[in-house]
């Protein structure tokens, strides 16, 4: 309101229009969105799926409840349905507060299932907009509710448990990654198969155990944990990670060995891994897969000399033949499952024009890949002391 | 019409006011339409259509420039005389409506889907449509300022796409042009209902101070819709596999899903509600195109206007309410935009050339 | 609005400033003209009249004029010499301001205005010797504006001491200086001040017009001044700066702008001012470049800062709970465990605690108002964590937040950020993001569509003028801001020639 400098006449009216407007609204829309306060909400932190007894699917969900009285716990609750959402309800029947799954860090599925099919749930989870595409997802040996409802002696919060494990391991490199945009991505993949960590209990621990190999969302193998290194190389590049390995007599070059059957364990950490996957023959698929790792060594034992070239060059030509060796089975075993979680497929669709790649077919195809494998591996540096 | 020198602004806003009408909600789920015809070849198709914008809209200020400070309301009344022009005015009027309609009903599904599935829609209409009038009775300065900071101030987002880059893969781009011309073009078309808003420049180059300078940043606008355009199919592309990006409904929104930091995690709640900013100059200036000329045709201040057409709009909320209904209404948006925003202008410059012949003869 | 209809109606009414009587001449008798003074200001008690001699009579108010002036350059020459005709008496006096008039009205104007008096019997005319003295405290350091480098010097409440201030820094024939009398009853003195060839005509005379035009009765504080000649009066945010500063003043009257003193007040007012202005101190100009760059950047986060955060807490506490990091989560929710409310009642309770303990120790003297800082921040904040009404979290939230409100350097911004916090949060609380994002929408259209003396208020952001931009939220190198203010308009663009050094190089 200027005192004269008012251009439009009755600026004044439309601003009190304004104000009662707003007034209005506020007033009319009075708690007109749902509210979900933290502390009255029941934060759903892990999930985990299970083949049902009776109904369809059987849940276990890990809830952390705030109280004023004693001031969090950690209920697991498991249920049985026939939806997630289903479930969701019945869970929402046995707890003070309502149950949101914003928070979810973590999928679990029991083994069965993932025998059967995570299609559904992948889905499902990909589906709701409530969940982060950020959620790790894990296959439990067995069932996934024995599991979480164990009382373990150490472990408080065990759905922040198994998210710590799992990110932990994940973030270090040690284990193949997980997520659930992951998952479903190498699901939609046409040369693509999923690969998920799988997770035990071992009396009072819970232990990474191994590496699920999927094919069309359903698991058909495992791989030991060793063996996630091998995987990791393969899938993707990568910075770190630890790898310990044996070198048996018959790879090793004489003159690292003092006595003729002597074997030698030697444990690294990759700095960086550069994989390069080219197709060299696309009608019977045939590969050429170069891994390039530089690494530094962290151990070696019987220790040997290390400031000599020739036995560095030595031990490099060791362990790549090792790794060759090595990564060679890891292939022929996921072959032999019909499970593409390395993306050779991905590799062949994006070279082969007009392919009309379908996942029957390039299974198909996998079985009888050919991969020739070369590595090449260099010792950076070892540690401050020779 | 003469335009008062105080309502003009200055050429070098014309890229943010083209720019902004041009980014809205499309850009939120463009990726699914475009991979169903042209597949991991999508971003070429969103090249094509930029390319395509950048043809018309020469086409465009080569009309406009020929009628010096007329506007497209202005040309068709001369052009087809009163009665026939008006009759194209109340099209194109009739077009800037929907076009409003559509983005506004399509934020809203967007903040129920994403965030409050059981606040009404009639709220949320309601809501935006006050940010609008407010914007709108403060006259044309004040909505290419909104522009302008919609543009500035959403600058981050793009930013933001480097974090999905993480888990990108180049195979998935490969091979390329794998997918037949035909498709591609398909693709192209059906870019329409993302690409549109440039049309803007029609109703609003007599407001442009410097007309020589127009053709420079209305291109330079179009070109950075397009790289940003390309940028975000690309690395959707990338991220999702082709499945996924199938079945995903708002790539890009979920592409920020697994975005942390210390701070805050689930970026995409922050982006979705900060969305509101990139859709404001959108609404704006297709409330404003209305205005321009619905004011050919009928007396109306532009108070009375923009109430009339906030209580239309938000009767059609209440009409409009399920997914599918939201769906037809953008694919017979885009089939209508194609003709009005993409043949139209093309059209009319060889009408105004022939008919220039004509006279020149006579 | 109600002040304005009211304005409206006195401006159709026929003007009451000119009473018929304002015509009237002087008696020419000493006794009539004494009688006439008296009865035109009712008979007051320190109205002096004093007879010099048979023909000359002294008239003047006591306190208002200098005593010792008054006795050594009137009274004395006076008694020595005896004049008996006004030319005489004129010539007679060694007083500066001297003039004489033949009216009653103009007589009274001058003695109301500190002026002494002397009537010469036997002439309708009157001598009016003006040897004023007001009462007005001694100059001080700026009290709201301090700063720690840079002058110590505040304005006071003398028109003339402000003046001198302000003619001490800017040495030149180019300031003007017009007087207007604004108030039908306080004819309070008002200054328009601007440096002729820098600030742009149509500014001064917007300005200009606008002051003569205000038709009010009473003009007490330059403040309400600056409200009531903005160009939105409505707006919660001001248009125009308030500052005690002298160095401040002079700094906007260089690039351009226009300035107001008000006699009787200590802040003057400065206009056109931009928005982002607001957030700059005159200890930025004194201050290198990067720490005055980094120091502005701080207050503009600290505003946003001040604004936005607790509305996000209220949001994403009673909605958006997915947005929270894994590892607030468990604190955060521990932290309202107890708390009864939802998080905007919590939140708005805090805050007006908040906003009572501020308010408390505004009007409190000195001494108590530190104690009831002390003891509101910590026994009441710590005694509302325990009891369990608020989470601790959040009352740290709360009280960055009103320390981040402090940092603007105009106090009248530093209100605005306190005021418009509040229908945020209750935003925040209704409709989470989407409300912050809602107020954070309308907050941006309606800053565009303030105006500063019809400059854009968001100047030089929008209109963008990268130039401009030198010297806004950031501060570049003097050599590099060579260009004043845009929007200003000013005649005279450029403060000195930028291509050229203006240090020559050391040889």
């Amino acid at each position: 309101m200027a005192y004269r400098y008012h251009e439009k006449e009755g600026d004044d009216e439309k601003m009190k229009k304004w104000l009662w407007c707003m007034i209005l609204l506020v007033l009319l829309l009075y708690g007109c969105a749902q509210t979900n306060i933290l502390e009255r909400i029941g934060l759903t932190t892990l999930i985990g799926y299970d083949v049902g007894k009776e109904k369809k699917m059987q849940t276990t969900a890990v809830i952390r409840e705030v109280n004023p009285e004693f001031q969090s716990k950690v209920d697991v609750i498991t249920t049985e349905d026939n939806t997630s959402k289903g479930n969701r309800m019945e869970v929402n029947r046995r707890v003070s507060k309502k149950v949101m799954i914003g928070q979810m860090r973590v999928i679990l599925f029991g083994e069965a299932l993932a025998e059967e099919g995570l299609h559904y749930y992948i889905d499902a989870s990909l589906e709701n907009a409530s969940v982060n595409n950020g959620v790790y997802t894990a296959i439990v040996k067995d069932q996934v509710a024995p599991l979480l409802e164990y009382d373990y002696q150490n472990i408080e919060d065990i759905g922040q448990h198994i998210y710590r494990l799992l990110e932990q391991n994940i973030q270090q490199e040690y284990m193949i990654s997980s997520m659930l945009h992951e998952v479903g991505r190498d699901y939609y993949a046409v040369g693509r198969d999923m690969a998920m960590p799988i997770i035990e209990k071992e009396e009072e621990l819970i232990k990474l155990s191994g590496i699920a190999l999927f094919k069309d969302g359903k698991m058909v193998s495992t791989l030991p944990p060793p063996d996630s290194f091998y995987v990791k190389v393969i899938r993707d590049t990568f910075k770190s990670g630890i790898y310990e390995t044996t070198l048996q007599s018959e790879d090793l070059p004489s003159i690292l060995q003092k006595k003729t059957d002597d074997t030698m364990t030697v444990a690294f950490d990759a700095i960086r891994s550069k994989r390069t996957m080219t197709l060299v023959d696309a009608k019977n698929p045939e590969f050429d897969l170069t891994i390039k790792l530089k690494a530094r060594v962290l151990e070696v034992s019987p220790s040997f000399d290390q400031s000599h070239r020739k036995s560095v060059e030595a031990l490099e030509k060791a362990i790549q033949h090792k790794l060759t060796k090595e990564l060679a089975r890891v292939i022929a075993h996921s072959q032999k499952v019909e499970s593409d979680v390395f993306g050779f497929g991905e590799e062949y669709r994006s070279h082969v024009r007009h392919a009309e790649l379908t996942k029957e077919k390039w299974h198909s195809l996998y079985k009888n890949m050919k991969v020739n494998i070369h590595v090449d591996f260099v010792i950076l540096r070892n540690g401050v002391f020779e | 019409m003469k335009i008062p020198p105080k309502e003009m602004f200055n050429a070098h806003l014309l890229f943010f006011v083209m720019h902004g009408a041009q980014i809205g909600v499309g850009v939120q789920g463009f990726q699914r339409i475009i991979y169903q015809d042209a597949h991991q070849d999508a971003w070429i198709s969103v090249l094509l259509a930029g390319i395509a914008t950048h043809i018309v809209t020469f086409f465009m200020i080569r009309t406009l420039e020929m009628y010096g400070s007329n506007d497209l309301y202005g040309i068709h009344q001369d052009i087809f005389g009163r009665w026939i022009g008006n009759v194209f005015n109340v099209i194109y009027v009739l077009y800037c409506f929907i076009a409003f309609f559509s983005v506004l009903r399509n934020y809203i599904e967007v903040i129920q889907a994403w965030i409050f599935p059981n606040i009404g829609e009639w709220f949320l209409a309601s809501t935006l449509l006050l940010i609008i009038i407010y914007a709108f009775t403060a006259g044309l300065r004040v909505m290419v300022g909104v522009s302008f900071f919609s543009v500035i101030l959403s600058l981050w987002l793009v930013l933001m796409l480097g974090f999905p880059l993480k888990f990108a893969s180049v195979n998935n781009l490969l091979p390329i042009l794998e997918t037949d011309f035909r498709s591609i073009l398909k693709g192209a078309h059906s870019m329409t209902f993302t690409i549109i808003g440039f049309e803007i420049l029609m109703v609003i180059y007599p407001f442009v101070q410097d007309k020589k300078q127009v053709s420079k940043y209305a291109h330079l606008s179009l070109l950075a819709t397009t790289t940003i355009y390309v940028a975000v199919m690309v690395v959707s592309l990338m991220y999702y596999s082709g499945g996924e990006i199938q079945r995903t409904v708002w790539a890009t929104l979920t592409l920020f899903s697994f975005i942390s930091f210390p701070f805050i995690e689930r970026f995409e709640f922050i982006v979705v509600c900060f969305w509101m900013l990139i859709i404001i100059p959108n609404l704006c200036l297709y409330a404003w195109a209305a205005y321009r000329g619905t004011i050919r045709l009928i007396n109306i201040s532009s108070t009375k206007f923009i109430w009339l057409f906030a209580l239309l709009i938000f009767l059609g909320t209440l009409v409009v309410q399920t997914r599918f209904q939201i769906n037809g209404m953008d694919t017979k948006l885009s089939r209508a935009a194609f003709y009005i925003v993409f043949l139209y202008p093309i059209l009319l410059w060889l009408i105004v050339i022939m008919r220039k012949k004509v006279m020149m003869k006579k | 609005m109600i002040f304005k209809r009211l304005l409206d109606k006195q401006q159709s009414s026929p003007p009451m400033e000119a009473p018929p009587t304002n015509v009237e001449p002087i008696a020419n008798t000493a006794q009539l003209f004494i009688q006439a003074i008296q009865a035109a200001t009712h008979y007051p008690d320190d109205l002096i009249v004093k007879s010099l001699s048979p023909t000359l009579t002294l008239l003047y108010i006591n306190h208002l004029v200098d005593n010792q002036t008054l006795n050594d350059h009137i009274i004395a020459p006076l008694q020595v010499n005896t004049t008996t005709t006004p030319e005489a008496v004129i010539d007679t006096l060694s007083v500066a301001d001297i003039q004489h008039g033949s009216i009653l009205a103009e007589a009274i104007d001058a003695l109301v205005h500190g002026a002494a008096l002397i009537h010469v019997a036997g002439y309708s005319k009157v001598i009016f010797a003006s040897i004023i003295t007001r009462e007005t405290r001694a100059l001080s350091t700026p009290e709201n504006e301090s700063q720690v480098i840079g002058t110590q010097v505040g304005f006071n409440e003398s028109l003339a001491t402000n003046i001198s201030l302000i003619r001490r820094y800017i040495i030149s024939p180019d300031l003007c200086h017009k007087k207007i009398t604004i108030g039908r009853r306080t004819h309070t003195a008002v200054s328009l001040i601007y440096i002729h060839g820098i600030a742009s005509e149509q500014m001064v005379n917007t300005v200009q017009q606008r002051l003569t035009d205000l038709r009010i009765d009473a003009l007490i504080d330059s403040a309400v001044l600056a409200e009531m000649i903005d160009d939105n009066s409505l707006s919660v945010f001001p248009q125009m700066l308030l500052t005690e500063r002298p160095d401040r003043f002079c700094d906007g009257l260089l690039d351009g702008k226009v300035g107001i003193v008000v006699d009787g007040s200590s802040m003057a007012v400065i206009c056109p001012q931009s928005f982002s202005e607001f957030f700059q101190s005159q200890e930025d100009q004194n201050l290198r470049w990067p720490i005055a760059t980094f120091v502005r950047l701080l207050r503009l986060a600290a505003f946003f800062l001040s604004v936005y955060l607790t509305p996000f807490y209220v949001a994403a506490l009673t909605f958006h709970y997915e947005v929270i990091p894994q590892a607030f989560i468990v604190p955060l929710s521990e932290s309202r465990a107890l708390v009864p409310f939802p998080p905007i009642f919590e939140a708005l309770l805090l805050e007006i605690i908040i906003e009572l303990l501020r308010e408390a120790g505004a009007r409190l003297p000195t001494k108590i108002g530190q104690t009831i800082g002390i003891v509101g921040g910590i026994v009441i904040g710590t005694a509302a964590v325990q009891a369990g009404i608020t989470s601790n979290i959040l009352l740290i939230i709360i009280a960055l937040s009103a320390l981040a409100s402090f940092t603007s350097p105009s106090y009248m911004m530093g209100n605005v950020v306190r005021l418009i916090r509040f229908p945020i949060i209750l935003l925040a609380g209704y409709w989470g993001f989407y409300g912050i994002m809602l107020a954070f929408c309308f907050l941006l259209i309606h800053l565009l569509r303030q105006s500063s003396l019809g400059a854009p208020y968001l100047s030089p952001f929008y209109p963008p003028r990268f130039k401009d931009m030198r010297d806004s939220i950031i501060r570049m190198p003097i050599p590099l801001t060579a260009k004043r203010p845009t929007f200003t308009r000013p005649t005279d663009e450029y403060k000195f020639n930028p291509d050229e050094p203006i240090k020559p190089k050391k040889s």
